[in-house]
């Protein structure tokens, strides 16, 4: 009986406990992230963003959302009807698996796994599944190109993103985050992107690819696919996509800060207020991109990736094996 | 009720979505979604893994055939849209060796099936329902040790058969 309480029960309280703090963490996000956003757009182009509803526009996110609940939920003629609805949720429920491996801080982690970077890797990867899903069974050609915009885009840039991952996994010579974050615990110049600064420029560029942010927003791209693969949603099935595309940035954001900046580590604060930190400075580097630089065409994204990105990654990783052998 | 019963219920699961996946798989009428049910076996069969004790193999069953093999088809069936019709659509009434192929796939998939059980039944491990994890080192020892000729073997023809995708892609351009 001890042996059940200590090797089923307490685990499952643990993980479940975990499952609903992210899905917190991820929903108040949500709502900080579209408020942050469309204010960062305002500055950048010289205007106030949303500033009617309450204070400073502060409940402009919580209008948003009441109108996405309240919304009518419409489905095509001659979609596929199990598909269509499968989709969001397919590119949504992920994300909380993604964020269970990743330390918060010292003692802030959901599921301390030892294959955690492989984890998440793994996992990250079903969401373009679910665009392709929604693409297919949207029966809308815009839809349907913003699905095969986003299979060679994601297929193309995972490889340079994986690559530069398993620079780190060589020099931290494990796929554990908190053996990362230990790795990188003395001082500044200890952090990755001091040590590797050639695979966290490949890893930035392939997540914004992967994540599908401007300038690499293809998939979706307003002005000539409409929404993509989005296009014939309404209410919350579009409410999910969204809700998973900033959900994803936070992922990505935060195996950044694991992995090349230190995670939790840095001095004064406790360690949850800099992981936070460093999260939420990667995101907003993200919004300054989407906000400055203007949509790739499709031969330059596949370009950028297949003659830069690959050789590259490829050529540090060897690099960094060479001089993992010399070393030792 | 000790530990290793509860093994039995989860492994009832992942057959579940083993063999649900494989019967939508062939059942369904339309291609996608008879791709979605190979992805639902795929993802049975990474389960069977972890409880084989290799989390190592079961998410890279997962980043390689959920996330890119997969992924992969998917598009080749949206660029191979016919031109009169529904994309990944099989018209059983139109096609005449509906029959004889059904036959066939049974015949070749029953062959399969009667050679693995023979070896399973021939060679069948005791069963273990718990044990220690198989660590990434492990299989790296085994991977250059005792398995690096079907290894070294396995990257021969998987580069194979890339050179043979670039050269075909260059007979194609080159015809226009």
């Amino acid at each position: 009986m001890t042996q059940i309480l200590q090797y089923l029960v307490m685990p499952l309280v643990h993980i479940v406990v975990a499952l609903a703090a992210i899905l917190t963490f991820i929903a108040l996000n949500g709502l900080i992230l579209v408020y942050v956003e469309r204010k960062v757009a305002g500055f950048i182009q010289r205007r106030p963003g949303p500033y009617e509803v309450g204070p400073q526009g502060l409940l402009q996110p919580l209008a948003d959302a009441l109108k996405l609940m309240a919304k009518q939920l419409v489905m095509p003629r001659g979609a596929d009807s199990i598909l269509f609805w499968a989709a969001p949720l397919l590119s949504f429920t992920p994300v909380a698996i993604c964020l269970m491996p990743i330390p918060f801080g010292p003692n802030l982690t959901g599921w301390n796994v030892n294959l955690g970077i492989l984890l998440v890797l793994a996992f990250s990867g079903l969401n373009v599944l679910a665009l392709c899903l929604a693409g297919w069974s949207s029966n809308n050609k815009y839809s349907l190109l913003g699905a095969a915009r986003a299979v060679a885009q994601s297929v193309a840039y995972e490889i340079p993103l994986l690559l530069s991952v398993l620079c780190i996994a060589f020099t931290t010579g494990s796929l554990n985050f908190a053996d990362v974050t230990a790795s990188q615990s003395h001082g500044l110049f200890s952090w990755n992107i001091f040590v590797q600064p050639l695979a966290f420029l490949i890893f930035f560029i392939a997540a914004l690819a992967e994540t599908n942010r401007a300038p690499f927003d293809l998939p979706e791209a307003e002005s000539e696919l409409t929404a993509g693969f989005h296009t014939e949603y309404s209410g919350m099935g579009f409410g999910l996509f969204f809700l998973a595309e900033y959900s994803y940035m936070i992922v990505v954001s935060a195996v950044g800060s694991v992995l090349f900046l230190g995670g939790w580590n840095g001095p004064f604060l406790s360690g949850h207020w800099w992981m936070l930190g460093k999260i939420y400075a990667l995101i907003l580097v993200m919004m300054w991109f989407r906000w400055t630089y203007p949509r790739v065409r499709f031969d330059q994204l596949l370009n950028i990736c297949w003659k830069w990105l690959i050789p590259l990654s490829l050529m540090n990783l060897l690099g960094t094996a060479l001089i993992i052998n010399l070393v030792r | 009720m000790n530990l290793n019963s509860m093994v039995h219920p989860v492994y009832g699961l992942y057959l579940m979505l083993i063999i649900g996946g494989g019967i939508t798989a062939v059942r369904a009428k339309s291609l996608v979604r008879a791709l979605v049910g190979l992805i639902v076996t795929l993802f049975g069969v990474a389960g069977m893994y972890l409880l084989l004790a290799a989390p190592f193999i079961a998410f890279m069953q997962i980043l390689i055939y959920v996330g890119a093999v997969a992924v992969l088809m998917f598009f080749a069936i949206m660029l191979t849209r016919t031109s009169d019709g529904e994309s990944g659509f099989e018209d059983k009434a139109v096609d005449k060796t509906y029959r004889s192929r059904g036959f066939m796939s049974i015949w070749a998939s029953g062959l399969m099936f009667a050679m693995l059980a023979m070896a399973v039944v021939r060679y069948m491990p005791r069963a273990i329902p718990l044990k220690p994890e198989t660590t990434m080192a492990q299989l790296g020892e085994f991977l250059t040790g005792p398995f690096v000729l079907p290894f070294e073997l396995i990257s021969v023809a998987l580069l194979v058969s890339m050179a043979g995708a670039v050269l075909l892609g260059f007979e194609r351009r080159k015809a226009k």
